[in-house]
C-alpha cells in the first residue's frame, strides 16, 4: 500500500505551492492526511521530509502542539463534547457521563461501539448547548437523551472511508 | 435566532441591524442575495470607483469610533493607520479563531454574512495596502471554512477579488486557512506563528505585527465583526454608524448570551443598552424563572459581577470596565443561583491551564496551580491557606508574560476568590 494515494498526494502539492513558503502548508497537510488516513503516522511525517521537502523536525513541531492531530489510530468515530463553561452549565458533563457509561456497557456485552468519547475545549456553539462534534459533524443541544439517540444513528451507518482506510492500513501492516 | 426586539431610545428593532440585515434570509450566504438585499460591494465601489485615497478609508473608520470587537476594543481605524505607507509586502489576516468559552457571533457572521467580510477585507487591504489576506478560521468550525471559501469563490468570479478589482489598479488575493485547535491562537502573534506553519506561540512584542508580522512584514490582524460592519460604515458614513451606542463606545455589537437562559442567541444591539433589561426582556431571563447569582460579561476571561453589580451597567467599554470587567469579546454568560462558584472555577481554571501554550512560566504554571487548588477545594480537601495561596498565585500571574492569556486566567480567579469568599468556606477544612 502506497503512503499516501495518488490524490492526495495532488492535494499536498497543491499546497505546498499556495502559500508564501512551504512551512505554511504544514497545517493544511496534516489536514488532508487525516481526511484520508483518519491519522497521522511516523511513516507519514518520513515521507513528507523524503517525498516533499518538509522537515520532519517543523512537522513533529505542528503535530504534537495542536490538539486536532491524532497521533495514534483512533476508533472511527470520535464524539467529542463541549466542556466549557456555557456548556458544562448546561449539562455537559452529564452527556459525557452518559456516553462514557454508555460505551463501556455495550463493550461488556460484547458489541463494542466505533465511538470514542472526548470532553473537549470551547467549540464556539455557546448558545446551544451542550455542543458536540462527531467528526466533522456538529450537533448541538445535545441532552444525555439525543446523545444515546445520535449513538445509535452512527452505529447504523456505513463506517467513514477515512476509518476503512485506516483499518485497512493496519491490517496490511499486521499481515507483514 | 431570535430577532432583536426593543425600542431603545425610541427606534424601530430594524433599525438596530447594521451587521445581521440579511438574518432571517432564506438564502442570505449568496453573494447575488447580498448584493441586492445588502447594499453588497457597494462600499467596495465607492472606494475603488469613487475616487477614495487608502488615508480617506483610515480617516472614515476612524472618524467612525468603531472598536476591535475581538476582546481588546482597540480602535480599527488606528491600528490600519500603524502600518507603514508605501509599497512593499502587506498582509491582512482575519482572526476567526473564536474560542473564547460563551462566544459564536463571528460562526454567526459567516453563517449570517460571509460577503460582509469578504467586502470589509477588500477595502481594509485596500486601506493598508495590503495584497494579500487570509481568513485564520478555527480547525473545528468545519461549516464556517466552507462557507468563507464559498464567499471568497464568489467574489472572485464577480471580479470583486483578483487582478485589478475594478479597473482601479488594486490587486488583492484572499485564501482561507484552518487551525487545528489550540486557543492560544487568537492572540494575534500566536494566530501568525500558526500561519507561519509553527506552533501557535505568540512573539513579544515591540514590534508589533504592524511593522513586523506575517514572515516579517507589516500586518493587520482584526477580528471578523470588525471588518464585517466596515463596508456598512463606508456606505453610509461615519455619523450614520454614531447614531448608535454611546459616545466612547458607538456602533451597534454582537452580544452572545449562554447559560441557562430562555433565549440564548447571537443578538445585535447599540453599545450602551442596559444589560439587566437585555438579559430579562430580551432573552426571556432565566430557564425556569431561576434566580441570577453571577455574570460573566465578556467571555470566561473577563471577572464574574455579582447580579447586585450588574443592576445598573450597560453594555458598552466604560461601563463594564468600571465595574472592574471587560465588555471583551460580548459574549454574557449566565451563571444561576444553584450553582456553586467554586466548581464554576474550577471549569474555568481546567480551560486555561489546558490552553496554556507552555512558554511562559508564570502561565504555565500559575494556570495549572490554580487548576489543582481549585480541584482541591472543590473535593473538600482545601484549607484557608489554599485560597490565600491562589489569591497570591493570580497575582503573580499578572502582567509577567508574553501574552495575556495568563491575566485570562488570574483576574477571573481573583475576581470569583475575593467575591464569592463565603462560598469556598464550607469546602474549607479550617
Amino acid at each position: 500500500m502506497p503512503v499516501f494515494s495518488p490524490e492526495l498526494i495532488k492535494i499536498i502539492e497543491g499546497f505546498l505551492n499556495r502559500y508564501e513558503t512551504k512551512r505554511s502548508s504544514i497545517l493544511p497537510i496534516l489536514h488532508a492526511i487525516q481526511d484520508e488516513k483518519d491519522w497521522i503516522s511516523d511513516e507519514d511525517v518520513d515521507t513528507l521530509e523524503k517525498s516533499f521537502g518538509l522537515s520532519a523536525v517543523d512537522v513533529r513541531e505542528v503535530l504534537t502542539f495542536y490538539t486536532m492531530y491524532r497521533q495514534q489510530p483512533p476508533k472511527p468515530y470520535r464524539f467529542e463534547v463541549c466542556k466549557s463553561i456555557s456548556c458544562w452549565l448546561m449539562g455537559a458533563n452529564d452527556t459525557i457521563k452518559t456516553l462514557r457509561l454508555e460505551i463501556e456497557k455495550a463493550e461488556k456485552e460484547g458489541r463494542p461501539l466505533p465511538f470514542e468519547i472526548h470532553g473537549v475545549e470551547c467549540l464556539g456553539q455557546c448558545g446551544y448547548a451542550p455542543s458536540t462534534l462527531i467528526n466533522k459533524d456538529r450537533h448541538n443541544n445535545v441532552t444525555s437523551e439525543k446523545a444515546l439517540q445520535l449513538l445509535k444513528e452512527y452505529s447504523a451507518k456505513e463506517l467513514p472511508n477515512a476509518a476503512v482506510h485506516c483499518a485497512a492500513a493496519l491490517a496490511a501492516k499486521a499481515n507483514k | 435566532m431570535p430577532v432583536i426586539k426593543n425600542e431603545y431610545q425610541g427606534r424601530k428593532p430594524d433599525e438596530f441591524r447594521i451587521l445581521l440585515g440579511l438574518e432571517g434570509h432564506s438564502n442570505a450566504r449568496n453573494i447575488q442575495t447580498y448584493i441586492e438585499k445588502g447594499n453588497g460591494y457597494k462600499a467596495l465601489e465607492k472606494v475603488l470607483k469613487g475616487g477614495m485615497s487608502p488615508e480617506d478609508v483610515i480617516n472614515t473608520v476612524k472618524a467612525s469610533g468603531l472598536r476591535g470587537r475581538g476582546g481588546a476594543g482597540f480602535p480599527t481605524g488606528l491600528k490600519w493607520s500603524f502600518v507603514p505607507k508605501g509599497p512593499g509586502e502587506k498582509y491582512l489576516i482575519t482572526n476567526f479563531d473564536e474560542g473564547e468559552p460563551g462566544t459564536y457571533k463571528d460562526c454567526y457572521i459567516s453563517e449570517v454574512t460571509p460577503h460582509s467580510l469578504v467586502e470589509g477585507k477588500i477595502i481594509a487591504s485596500y486601506a493598508i495596502g495590503a495584497q494579500k489576506s487570509y481568513i485564520y478560521i478555527r480547525g473545528e468550525f468545519h461549516n464556517e471554512i466552507r462557507w468563507c471559501a464559498e464567499a471568497i469563490k464568489e467574489a472572485y468570479a464577480a471580479g470583486y477579488l483578483g487582478e485589478n478589482i475594478m479597473g482601479s489598479g488594486f490587486t488583492h488575493h484572499m485564501d482561507v486557512y484552518s487551525g487545528a485547535g489550540a486557543y492560544i491562537c487568537g492572540e494575534e502573534t500566536g494566530l501568525i506563528s500558526s500561519l507561519e506553519g509553527k506552533k501557535g506561540q505568540p512573539k513579544l512584542k515591540p514590534p508589533f505585527p504592524a511593522v513586523k508580522g506575517y514572515l516579517g512584514k507589516p500586518t493587520v490582524v482584526n477580528n471578523v465583526e470588525s471588518l464585517a460592519v466596515v463596508p456598512w460604515i463606508i456606505h453610509n458614513g461615519p455619523e450614520a454608524y454614531k447614531k448608535f451606542g454611546t459616545e466612547k463606545s458607538p456602533g451597534t455589537k454582537l452580544f452572545n448570551v449562554s447559560g441557562p437562559i430562555a433565549r440564548p442567541g447571537c443578538y445585535e444591539l447599540p453599545l450602551g443598552y442596559p444589560l439587566m433589561r437585555f438579559i430579562n426582556e430580551d432573552c426571556g431571563g432565566l430557564i425556569g424563572g431561576k434566580k441570577l447569582k453571577a455574570i460573566i460579561p465578556g467571555g470566561s476571561s473577563a471577572p464574574a459581577l455579582t447580579a447586585k453589580e450588574c443592576e445598573n451597567l450597560t453594555l458598552d467599554y466604560e461601563s463594564i470596565a468600571g465595574a472592574g470587567s471587560m465588555l471583551g469579546s460580548g459574549a454574557i454568560i449566565v451563571i444561576p443561583e444553584d450553582v456553586s462558584m467554586v466548581s464554576v472555577l474550577e471549569n474555568l481554571m481546567d480551560f486555561y491551564a489546558h490552553e496554556s501554550c507552555g512558554q511562559c512560566t508564570p502561565c504555565r504554571e500559575g494556570t495549572g496551580w490554580l487548576y489543582k487548588i481549585s480541584k482541591h477545594i472543590l473535593k473538600g480537601k482545601g484549607t484557608k491557606t489554599d485560597m490565600d495561596r491562589m489569591y497570591s498565585i493570580a497575582n503573580n500571574m499578572r502582567g509577567k508574560t508574553i501574552c495575556v492569556l495568563s491575566d485570562a486566567a488570574a483576574d477571573p480567579a481573583r475576581a470569583i476568590v475575593t467575591k464569592f469568599a463565603h462560598e469556598f468556606e464550607p469546602y474549607l477544612k479550617g
